[in-house]
């Protein structure tokens, strides 16, 4: 055996005895507090074995190469292990953050923490400041060690239960609008910070609206220079990208077994249409493990990460929607899914309306299909964006 | 040198030689190109598909006419796969060193086989009695010229009206011809894969220079964005390109699935990416003069020959009573 099968049967043996059994219908409409419970439970049992965050370098508690990790994403789909929903953002977006821009003691004091168990939530878009993130109005004014910061932000994942947040705020009002943003990491816990959550099309409340009344934040805590925010978020996350994707993309070739499973074989209009997701899937699912090995090697493309976004996103769109046109009625009833499950997790037509959180977030489809024109093409760009 | 660092040399030699004409046998044979995959001790060089599979990505970004397919990715391939004979060896030999033009047909008497009527040896794969495959070799007889559109390529209709040689395949003669036809699958999807990115390279040329209302035309979302899905197309098709070919040179069990993937997708999307191509460059698209045509004709055969995405797609969903067995989850999901 390969050193790759070795750790492929390890993996599996792991799995076969740690995922919990009948999670998903103990998960199926669950309190709030049970799911965190649930994920913070789970997430140390991954951590225990090495797998919560084999993207970190090995300094931290990670270390493992690309193609393990791809191979532990196959495998913890393959046995259908909950997904690490709540931690995402902190193993992820806050990690990417403090590695590549943070200071040695932000990193001493979070990576750690995270590893612990602390949740991050992400502080970027607002009302006015969706796709032109860069037009962010919420304010961090200097005052003596620290900073005020006064303003609102919206899509905050999970924000309720997080205890950190990575936040964006203008600290020059003067300067060109990216030139006056700077990036800070914010204690949920500070006073003047009123968290609410909001209604999704999907029913549940992930997403979260944060207002902002005099909160304080300690000069320490910003990331980067001052104003330097902009920079920072596009260099820290767009790598990360990659590095999410990869697990989805696996997680999306699990679920294609499922609709395989879900589908009337025997009509060659559904296997034409079956065959055609499976060839777009291992295309995704190359570019993914490439992209990921590209970055690792300080060699990422301008446009990679809008690239695997963009295509995934989209993919999932129609996979899921595929699978509410072939689930008939059956599917349209089955009201609930499972937390801590996928964005594939079988509840088609849940799955289907939930895919626009994948279409919409993070950059829609538009502005992912502009930066890479821009970026990855070259295309000129628009007059009134070139200001 | 790396086997990496031996593709970009070979990437740009074949780059700037076929962007000045279409090589002919002789060309070819001094290029080294119709060896390839023949073996070193029978003038080749011993190389793999990975090789060829460079040659017709350039071939496909240059629409390159001439002999390379039907010789090289055909008839060698076909010749590789039989049982060694002095008189195989010998027209291994020939091919390597440009001294002779060869023609496939997969399908007995067939309707479109490339190259047909200029070959100089046919190779005729043929049933015998009991239904197994072998290989007439025949000096080239009657072949009535099919003209096709994509002025790119040569058919013709052959018939058997000589009887040659019978060669023999080695091992499982169906899996054989399968192979063979997994690698005509691969070659075209490589050739679609060149030419989607020649398209998109001009329309994003064409995009940055041309202007209309007072800017260039590549600055609006709605031909930029096009641009953009043209991007991902190729970018998905590469790898599934590159899949394949590693697929077939490792002769890997699922080879001919992966092989059905790069084509039906490839060939697919070269051709909305070539007639996207057309779109974005407008009227000047159109023309005759502008050479787009050329392409988007190149790309629409590609897609047919050796099998549809339809049919391709077919072969891959194959699997699937077996793989919804494996994953039936009724069980475990409420």
């Amino acid at each position: 055996m390969t050193d790759l099968e070795d750790f492929r049967a390890t993996v599996r043996d792991w799995c076969r005895a740690h995922v919990p059994a009948g999670w998903r219908a103990a998960q199926t409409g669950v309190a709030d507090d049970e799911f965190v419970a649930f994920q913070q439970a789970w997430f140390q049992e991954l951590r225990g074995a090495g797998y919560a965050v084999p993207h970190w370098p090995a300094a931290w508690g990670g270390g493992l190469p690309v193609p393990e990790q791809a191979v532990l994403y196959q495998e913890l789909a393959a046995h259908d292990a909950p997904r690490l929903v709540l931690a995402f953002v902190a193993i992820h977006h806050a990690a990417s953050t403090l590695l590549g821009a943070g200071t040695d003691e932000q990193r001493r004091r979070h990576l750690p923490a995270i590893l612990d168990g602390e949740i991050w939530c992400q502080g970027f878009s607002e009302p006015e400041a969706g796709s032109d993130l860069a037009a962010l109005r919420t304010t961090a004014r200097r005052s003596g060690d620290g900073y005020v910061v006064n303003g609102q932000k919206l899509w905050a994942s999970w924000a309720l239960h997080a205890d950190w947040c990575l936040l964006l705020a203008r600290t020059d009002a003067e300067a060109p609008k990216r030139a006056g943003i700077s990036y800070f990491l914010l204690d949920m816990r500070t006073p003047g910070l009123d968290v609410r959550p909001i209604r999704q099309a999907t029913g549940d409340s992930h997403f979260c609206e944060m207002f902002l009344d005099d909160v304080t934040i300690p000069a320490l805590n910003l990331v980067g220079e001052e104003n330097a925010g902009w920079r920072v978020a596009q260099e820290t996350l767009g790598a990360e990208r990659g590095m999410t994707m990869l697990e989805l993309a696996e997680r999306l070739a699990h679920g294609f077994r499922w609709l395989v499973a879900a589908s009337p074989l025997d009509d060659p209009v559904v296997q034409d249409r079956l065959a055609g997701f499976e060839c777009e899937l291992a295309g995704l699912r190359a570019v993914c493990r490439n992209f990921v090995e590209r970055a690792d090697a300080g060699r990422a493309g301008p446009a990679d990460a809008s690239i695997v976004k963009l295509h995934y996103s989209e993919l999932l769109q129609r996979m899921t929607g595929f699978g509410a046109e072939v689930a008939g009625m059956d599917g349209q009833s089955v009201l609930a899914k499972p937390a801590s499950s996928g964005w594939e997790s079988g509840a088609w037509v849940l799955d289907f309306i939930g895919s626009w959180e994948w279409t919409i977030p993070g950059g829609t489809s538009e502005i992912q299909r502009t930066i890479i024109g821009e970026r990855g093409l070259g295309l000129p760009r628009e007059p009134a964006a070139a200001s | 040198m790396s086997p990496d660092e031996l593709h970009d040399e070979l990437r740009s030699v074949a780059r700037q030689v076929l962007g000045k004409a279409d090589p002919d046998l002789a060309q070819l044979a001094a290029l080294g190109w119709l060896g390839l995959e023949v073996p070193a001790g029978l003038d080749g060089a011993g190389a793999s598909l990975a090789e060829t599979a460079v040659v017709l990505e350039e071939m496909g970004r240059a629409a390159t006419a001439g002999p390379y397919f039907a010789t090289a990715v055909l008839g060698a391939g076909t010749l590789g796969m039989l049982v060694p004979t002095p008189e195989r060896d010998d027209l291994l030999r020939r091919v390597a060193n440009g001294d002779c033009r060869l023609s496939v047909s997969l399908d007995g008497e067939s309707g479109f086989v490339a190259d047909a009527a200029q070959a100089d040896r046919l190779l005729v794969v043929a049933r015998d009695p009991g239904g197994d495959p072998f290989v007439l070799s025949m000096t080239a007889g009657d072949a009535e010229p099919r003209p096709v559109l994509d002025a790119t390529r040569d058919f013709a209709r052959v018939t058997v009206t000589n009887v040659g040689e019978r060669w023999r395949f080695t091992g499982d003669p169906e899996a054989a011809v399968q192979r063979l036809r997994d690698r005509a699958a691969v070659a075209l999807a490589c050739d679609s894969l060149g030419l989607s990115e020649a398209m998109l390279e001009a329309t994003v040329a064409y995009a940055g220079v041309r202007k209309q209302f007072g800017r260039p035309i590549g600055s609006f979302q709605a031909v930029k964005h096009a641009c953009a899905d043209m991007l991902v197309q190729v970018t998905l098709g590469r790898e599934l390109v590159r899949a394949a070919v590693e697929a077939l040179v490792a002769d890997d069990p699922d080879a001919s699935v992966a092989a059905s993937m790069a084509k039906a997708y490839v060939c697919g999307a070269a051709v909305d990416i070539a007639g996207k191509a057309m779109q974005l460059h407008g009227g000047v698209g159109y023309t005759w003069e502008s050479g787009v045509h050329v392409y988007l004709k190149r790309a629409t055969l590609n897609r047919t020959w050796f099998g549809s995405p339809a049919e391709h797609r077919r072969r891959i969903a194959a699997r699937y009573p077996a793989m919804a067995q494996l994953s039936d989850r009724s069980v475990s999901f409420p």
